[in-house]
């Protein structure tokens, strides 16, 4: 008998697990042509296990399973390596970008382009110190747009019009770029949507501007569900 | 026909466990009352005996049955070394290794950002009084080389470096008595990254 809808050296990450019965672990995975995928890993936590120590975040691995539905059944992990381990702040924003992933991505959709961000973002990450936020803002409009919930900046919603680095706009969550004078939305500069547009984050404006976009249109999309690794920011901050 | 209201209250009780479900709960319930009732009775009174006598050590944070704990009582451990880990079981293991002669701090849990423990849920502000008393001079962070063990790790040593305090991490490599052919990539991955000079 062969296994039902075998997948093979599948290019992905592991975003989060748990324990699973006595011995066992799901794993919560991210692949490059399959999306979000969550599988069971038995045994992974016997001692012995060549799963064990593999089931990790943060680590390109190969993975291998079968079984269709909600669950499937990971027999195999290979790894990949050239990641060094994250440490510090950057241990901490790789829990975002898995966060992210996991609460605003469906499973099994799957997201190349966003794949291959992510993957960059964790070799930056990895690679050591450096400007986290940069990453962080092209990582969270790379999701957005992936996802179809950012995908015009330079131009007008309704009109079309390009956006003007000189004027000041609002973005409507689930709408687009509309006039300042249009009254709801998050207060944004030309210059900044432009620079989003363009992939541009270098100006401390678009920085700072774009992290109060982002945190907008992101909590918008979550429908009120809270991001842990920034309450874990704000409390370490307190204590 | 449902069951005895007592029967049924065991149950409900018993599915508090984790990992137990309502069958597994009744199966347990089935097998006390009908096989082993003086097992039973044992489990009830060890139960109420934990819950009335134990408590957290003022100093370790860990499972005593006296304001202090007998390890942190023990005058003969360091008091300059606070080794932090995170479950009572990890410090039986560190136990048993009969290395370190320190004391400890058990933290009863780890940051986990994804599953949305943070720092109040574990006894942070506790340990950082703890290693502030002005006689330990070394925080040997010992929890587990998972991305929350280290998480954590960087909490702590962020949180006591900013108050002058020594901070260590246990070091991570190649099994005692381990052979190359049959390490794990990734650890032996990192043991290359964490060599040293010989």
């Amino acid at each position: 008998m062969t296994a039902p809808h075998p997948v093979n050296h599948q290019p992905g990450f592991v975003l989060h697990s748990h324990a699973y019965k006595e011995t066992s672990l799901v794993a919560e995975l991210f692949t490059r042509d399959y999306g979000r995928v969550a599988a069971v890993a038995r045994g992974a936590r016997r001692p012995l296990s060549g799963l064990r120590g593999l089931i990790q975040p943060f680590h390109p691995l190969l993975l291998s399973w079968y079984g269709r539905g909600e669950l499937r059944t990971l027999h195999a992990a290979e790894w990949q390596g050239g990641l060094a381990p994250l440490s510090g702040r950057a241990l901490i924003a790789g829990f975002y970008l898995n966060e992210l992933v996991l609460k605003l991505l469906a499973r099994d959709d799957p997201h190349e382009g966003l794949y291959a961000l992510y993957d960059q973002t964790l070799q930056s990450l990895a690679a050591g110190p450096g400007a986290l936020e940069p990453l962080l803002r092209r990582f969270e409009l790379g999701l957005l747009k992936e996802i179809g919930y950012a995908a015009t900046l330079d131009r007008l919603a309704v009109s079309g019009e390009p956006v003007s680095a000189a004027a000041c706009y609002r973005y409507q969550p689930g709408h687009g770029v509309v006039p300042e004078d249009a009254g709801a939305g998050i207060a944004v500069s030309g210059r900044t949507l432009l620079d989003l547009a363009a992939g541009e984050f270098a100006a401390p404006a678009t920085l700072g501007e774009g992290k109060h976009l982002m945190r907008a249109l992101i909590h918008h999309h979550l429908g009120g569900k809270a991001l842990y690794t920034r309450l874990l920011l704000q409390e370490l901050a307190e204590l | 026909m449902n069951p005895p209201a007592s029967l049924q209250n065991l149950i409900e009780a018993l599915r508090i466990l984790p990992g137990v479900g309502p069958k597994a709960a009744a199966r347990m319930a089935y097998h006390l009352l009908q096989r082993d009732r003086p097992g039973a009775d044992k489990l009830a009174l060890s139960l109420n005996r934990a819950l009335a006598g134990l408590r957290h050590c003022r100093l370790c944070n860990s499972f005593a049955e006296s304001e202090i704990c007998e390890l942190c009582a023990n005058p003969r451990r360091d008091p300059a070394l606070l080794a932090v880990v995170e479950m009572p079981t990890d410090l039986a293991m560190m136990e048993a290794a009969q290395t370190y002669a320190g004391r400890y701090f058990v933290l009863m849990g780890r940051l986990s950002p994804l599953d949305g423990v943070g720092p109040r849920d574990i006894a942070l502000d506790r340990l950082i009084e703890r290693a502030l008393d002005g006689v330990v001079r070394e925080v040997v962070l010992a929890t587990n080389f998972t991305p929350e063990g280290e998480a954590t790790a960087h909490t702590i040593a962020a949180l006591l470096k900013a108050r002058d305090i020594a901070v260590s991490r246990l070091a991570r490599g190649v099994p005692l008595g381990g052979e190359l052919e049959y390490v794990d990539s990734g650890t032996l991955a990192q043991a290359y990254r964490d060599r040293r000079s010989l």
